[in-house]
């Protein structure tokens, strides 16, 4: 799926500028007035795209559970859950998800508090009394 | 020469002591560069020192590229039982550049994705992401950026936000990452500097605590805000992203920033007997690096002379 629009109108779809793209669809459809077709998308975007990439776009941005789509008749109308930085969210979730499943190695610096720890810290700051950070 | 051209890769062992010295008594800055530089130096000698075993181990055997004078026996010689640490030196060579390549590929991997991951946001130093999962990175790159979720700021009062803030700039612009990369790839190429990785990630964090806390002004504000954000965060996902809360012992950092302040010289004097304890684990550290050093270069002209020009 990712990979469809390689080499197609878009003459450089760099990794990158396709993360810049998601974010650009994703502004668009955050001030559609409701659930909008793939052509209102486009036609907002500047037409600079083909209605095959943007397509592919909505889908990514659906698998990652940024954007929400029904049915109407034969094609999807599709509507934004998140804004931009709740898809930066989401695309940084899974790349901590990722790292820390396949590095169980690095794990053992990183693991949050030990009970032991837990309980130390607790005393520790239970000893300090309210924060002063505190409002 | 003999067990000489072994030397190298077992005087990391020799690091453990200043290790422990510098953590305890050093102020976080200087032991961070301290170890930091030990642990490079140390791992190159011990990787070069085995390349050169390799190489020697291999001259002899038939169809190999390497210069027949190689072979020859005045350069055997110099390595003790040649045969057998010739052939071990091959597949121990082949893991630490295996082992290194993959570090530095997921180090640099693990910075690209969370970049790409943040490319539409607006270029803030700062950003903040709707999660209530908390975490809080630094992510050194061409626009150095702190990430930070709700989820994280909401368990923190305005003070310690402040403090956390302050301890992420501190990673960003001390170039920690740099500090951790080298540590982890030093553990790496020689089993043996694995407690000076632990010791530098752990010191690495000590500094921004120590910065921070001078920044903010209060070093108990400090301590409050590592502790809770310890109490409602999650693990690191890979050690090279300096991290707020999760890496090294939390308990300490807190105790640490609860007690007094480290002294702000950057050495002990020599007359005390920390001083002359971290003077004297310093001095045996530089020997066993210049012999390391010395080592592969005898090992490395000796190759040399055999070569024909």
């Amino acid at each position: 799926m990712a990979d469809q629009n390689r080499g197609g109108t878009e003459q450089s779809p760099r990794r990158r500028g396709q993360g810049e793209l998601e974010g650009q669809v994703l502004a668009v459809l955050g001030q559609a007035p409701g659930a909008v077709p793939v052509a209102w998308v486009q036609e907002r975007l500047g037409g600079t795209l083909a209605y095959t990439t943007v397509i592919t776009i909505l889908t990514r941005l659906h698998a990652k559970g940024a954007v929400a789509r029904r049915r109407a008749g034969r094609s999807f109308e599709w509507t934004a859950v998140a804004d931009a930085a709740g898809l930066a969210a989401l695309r940084m979730r899974r790349v901590l998800d990722a790292e820390s499943d396949r590095e169980a190695v690095l794990a053992r610096f990183l693991t949050s508090l030990t009970p032991g720890d837990e309980q130390v810290l607790r005393d520790l700051l239970a000893a300090q009394g309210p924060g002063e950070g505190e409002g | 020469m003999g067990v000489f051209v072994f030397l190298p890769l077992v005087l990391p062992l020799t690091a453990w002591p200043i290790a422990r010295l510098a953590e305890q008594h050093l102020h976080p800055r200087a032991a961070t560069w301290l170890l930091s530089a030990v642990a490079g130096v140390l791992a190159v000698c011990s990787t070069l020192c085995l390349a050169l075993l390799m190489v020697v181990g291999t001259a002899q055997l038939p169809g190999n590229p390497l210069p027949d004078g190689w072979s020859d026996p005045e350069v055997r010689e110099a390595v003790p039982y040649d045969e057998i640490a010739g052939k071990a030196a091959i597949p121990a060579l082949i893991a630490v550049l295996a082992a290194c390549t993959r570090t530095a590929w997921r180090h640099h991997r693990v910075r690209r994705r969370a970049e790409r991951a943040l490319a539409g946001l607006p270029a803030t130093p700062v950003a903040v992401l709707p999660d209530e999962q908390p975490y809080a990175y630094a992510l050194p790159g061409r626009r150095n950026r702190i990430v930070v979720t709700t989820g994280m700021l909401a368990g923190l009062g305005s003070a310690e936000r402040r403090a956390l803030f302050a301890h992420e700039r501190v990673h960003l612009a001390r170039r920690h990452h740099r500090f951790l990369l080298t540590v982890q790839l030093a553990a790496r190429a020689n089993p043996f500097l694995r407690p000076l990785r632990t010791a530098v990630t752990y010191l690495a964090e000590r500094w921004a605590d120590e910065e921070a806390a001078g920044a903010v002004g209060s070093r108990r504000t400090v301590a409050l805000a590592i502790g809770k954000s310890a109490l409602i965060s999650r693990g690191a996902p890979i050690a090279t992203l300096a991290h707020f809360a999760a890496p090294g012992p939390v308990p300490r950092r807190v105790a640490a920033l609860l007690g007094p302040a480290p002294a702000t010289r950057i050495w002990p004097p020599v007359f005390t007997r920390v001083g002359l304890a971290a003077w004297t684990a310093a001095a045996g550290t530089t020997a066993s690096a210049l012999s390391s050093a010395n080592a592969a270069v005898t090992l490395f002209l000796i190759l040399h002379a055999a070569t024909p020009m």
